[in-house]
């Protein structure tokens, strides 16, 4: 059962989401007492809330009348405390195939929000660790959920899905900003507005390495607050032109209508500058603070939020190109998963008609040999193996074109028969 | 038996830069493993010839000839290439690398092969001189690459382009290192080079081949080292970034030093004049540039 990005609000999504360990817990220890025997994983990231839910045939769960939705969604209404009718319709609900393939393409990042993006696949690791940490995975969740990784991985490394930055902040950092610098550790960066692009940006600045931070903006005070969350320092701002001819990286976000760096203040600003020393200047602001002649600067590289987009566009259509490489993968390794299911079902079928007729037949053998007691210990086993082969051979053709059917994902009807045909129970 | 000429190899190192060139426009595996396949089949008979080459001339390839020195400096470069672009595989330094290869490999077609009599006389200083300047030069080539591309990063950079999968080059910054890192190891080598070559020629005053100031290969040899030395100092003073401006002066450097070091021999070669490295031979007076009969 699935509650996500394409189907539902976030403020609905918020509202079901599991957002603490402890929640986590407790849902967990809910559900094992609600569907006792049946096994469970619970994925909740901000796009998504999903609940996967596996049983065996012999386990009697009122999950298995169809539709499952049913008790899945009363169980999140009571849990969170959450109307039934004010959700219910946001819901969707898989099952068998469709969950395998659904997984699998949430985990290598075809559902995302973001396409390609990597998190997923550490959520859903961390979702699948925590049910296993909670006794609440089984055999088909396992193999489910390491399946879902394994293709993943192979997404990652047979495609282009996860190539090239896609955000405005992650561009200009990321992709920008590393073909300039080497490492930002050692880099005045000096940040113009205290507006939220500055922070996005920021946090890849610091992941980066950057450690020189220095906050101008016309508001003071919130200029110290973006100063003491990222460890830098904040300034008034009269001093802007002094920080400018000693930054190496500008990210500037002002709500400024006019340009705020000219290029004649730019060239004061910079007149005491080092020849050859290098300025990144992040232009996030609509409408622009430098003004575009800025970046004719000898060793100035100025981005402005359109030339970051376009970048970001163009990565965007690189990774589209590769979703029906990906969707292929997914396909190949659900189908995989399926078959292997279905043979380890088949397996204890197979187990147990072997076992019935060899049973059947050594007991009519050990009647026939009470009646001929004068045969000699080479004539029995003569006879036994014969009889022996006799089941082998009677066994085999409809065995193979059970595995066959298999194979090809068609088996169910054949495997009914043959479990009533023979009296076969689970 | 082994019949191994320049051609093969050159041929080898042309059809590596075709391929890296192709990758600009599509990189694929088949055009990255046939590229490196083919500058390795290059290396393979680059070496050969120069082992043969050795066999032949019973002197080491650095000190047998001008023709033996130029090949052995290819060598070098090719294998630093190799390294470099089997440990990154975006790396787009072919394409200003292999140019300068093919340019030395084709130069070595016309100059002398015939060995130096200073050069066998004076063996441990001749050593000296012809390893410290095949190391300065070859240092001098990658300078002048990452200059090149320090250039094409900056104006690609300036448009708000960036390097696509076939086309990797390194920031900015890192280019700047590796060129500063090129001179710094360049420079003094090639001044040992310059001054054990000096002292060389004036250590074999009585012969006939002895060096004259007038020569053109030592007037030149003298200019670039001068200019190259003008550089480095400006590359100490600099702030570490560096501009364009430092990357046009490294180029034109380094492109002065290179034509005048193999320009210069290629020239008295042609003309049969008398230089410091010995008597050249006219291209068309020389034996074939073919090495067989090795069984």
């Amino acid at each position: 059962m699935s509650c996500n990005h394409h189907t539902s609000q976030l403020s609905v999504r918020e509202r079901l989401a599991f957002s603490s360990p402890e929640s986590l817990e407790r849902a967990y220890l809910q559900l094992r007492q609600r569907f006792d025997g049946c096994e469970f994983v619970i994925l909740s990231t901000c796009n998504r809330v999903e609940l996967y839910a596996g049983w065996d045939d012999s386990v009697q769960t009122e999950l298995a009348t169809r539709p499952s939705l049913r008790p899945l969604a009363q169980f999140l209404a009571e849990f969170h405390a959450v109307p039934l009718d004010e959700f219910v319709g946001e819901l969707e609900e898989r099952t068998d195939e469709g969950v395998v393939l659904h997984l699998f393409e949430v985990v290598s990042s075809l559902h995302s929000m973001v396409l390609g993006e990597p998190q997923i696949v550490t959520q859903v690791k961390e979702a699948y660790r925590a049910a296993e940490l909670q006794q609440s995975c089984g055999p088909l969740t396992h193999g489910l959920f390491q399946a879902a990784i394994r293709a993943s991985s192979r997404v990652r490394t047979e495609t282009r899905l996860a190539e090239g930055r896609v955000s405005i902040a992650s561009v200009a950092v990321g992709e920008f900003g590393m073909s300039i610098f080497d490492s930002f550790e050692d880099k005045q960066v000096l940040v113009i507005g205290a507006g939220e692009m500055a922070e996005e940006t920021l946090r890849y600045l610091q992941d980066a390495g950057a450690k020189k931070l220095v906050v101008v903006n016309r508001n003071f005070e919130r200029a110290e607050r973006l100063a003491s969350d990222w460890n830098g320092q904040a300034f008034d701002w009269s001093t802007l032109e002094t920080h400018l001819g000693q930054a190496d990286v500008v990210v500037s976000t002002t709500g400024s209508s006019e340009p705020i760096v000219t290029r004649e203040r730019f060239q004061k600003a910079t007149k005491l500058r080092p020849a050859g020393r290098t300025m990144f200047i992040l232009d996030l602001a609509a409408p622009r603070d430098f003004e575009a002649a800025v970046g004719q600067e000898r060793d100035v590289f100025l981005y402005d939020i359109d030339s970051l987009r376009q970048t970001c566009e163009r990565n965007r259509k690189a990774r589209h190109r590769e979703i029906e490489t990906a969707r292929e993968i997914v396909r190949d390794e659900a189908n995989r998963f399926l078959v292997d299911l279905k043979r380890r079902g088949l397996g204890g079928v197979v187990t147990r008609l072997r076992e019935d007729w060899h049973t059947v037949s050594q007991q009519e053998m050990n009647r026939l040999f009470a009646k001929l007691s004068h045969l000699e210990e080479r004539d029995r086993l003569l006879i036994e193996q014969t009889i022996e082969r006799i089941v082998n051979k009677l066994l085999h053709p409809p065995l193979e074109v059970l595995k066959d059917e298999v194979a090809s994902g068609t088996h169910n009807g054949l495997l009914d028969a043959l479990k009533r045909l023979f009296r076969i129970a689970d | 038996m082994l019949n191994v000429s320049v051609f093969c190899f050159l041929a080898s190192y042309a059809v590596a830069l075709v391929l890296e060139l192709v990758r600009q426009r599509m990189d694929s595996p088949a055009s990255r493993v046939g590229m490196l396949a083919f500058a390795a089949a290059g290396l393979v008979a680059h070496t050969m010839y120069l082992l043969l080459r050795a066999s032949q001339t019973h002197l080491p390839p650095l000190l047998s000839s001008a023709h033996d020195w130029l090949l052995v400096l290819a060598w070098l470069i090719v294998v630093i290439y190799f390294g470099l672009s089997i440990r990154q595989r975006g790396l787009a330094m072919g394409i200003v690398v292999l140019p300068a290869v093919l340019a030395i490999v084709a130069s070595s077609y016309f100059v002398t092969m015939a060995p130096s009599q200073l050069m066998i006389d004076f063996r441990g200083v001749a050593m000296l001189h012809a390893s410290s300047l095949v190391f300065g030069i070859g240092a001098i080539v990658f300078g002048l690459a990452f200059s090149l591309l320090f250039l094409w990063q900056h104006w690609r950079l300036k448009r708000g382009a960036l390097s696509s999968p076939g086309n990797g080059l390194p920031s900015l910054e890192a280019l700047a290192r590796m060129n500063r890192w090129s001179m710094l190891v360049a420079v003094p080598l090639i001044s040992i080079g310059m001054l054990t070559g000096i002292g060389l020629a004036l250590g074999s005053a009585e012969q006939p081949r002895s060096m004259t100031w007038s020569d053109p290969v030592v007037l030149g040899g003298l200019v670039s080292w001068g200019l190259m030395c003008f550089l480095l100092i400006r590359l100490m003073s600099q702030h570490r970034s560096m501009g364009r401006d430092v990357a046009w002066l490294t180029i034109a450097s380094c492109s002065f030093l290179l034509v005048t070091i193999v320009g210069l021999q290629m020239i008295t070669a042609a003309m049969g004049s008398k230089t410091v490295h010995g008597l050249a031979k006219p291209i068309a007076s020389q034996p074939a540039r073919e090495t067989g009969g090795a069984q």
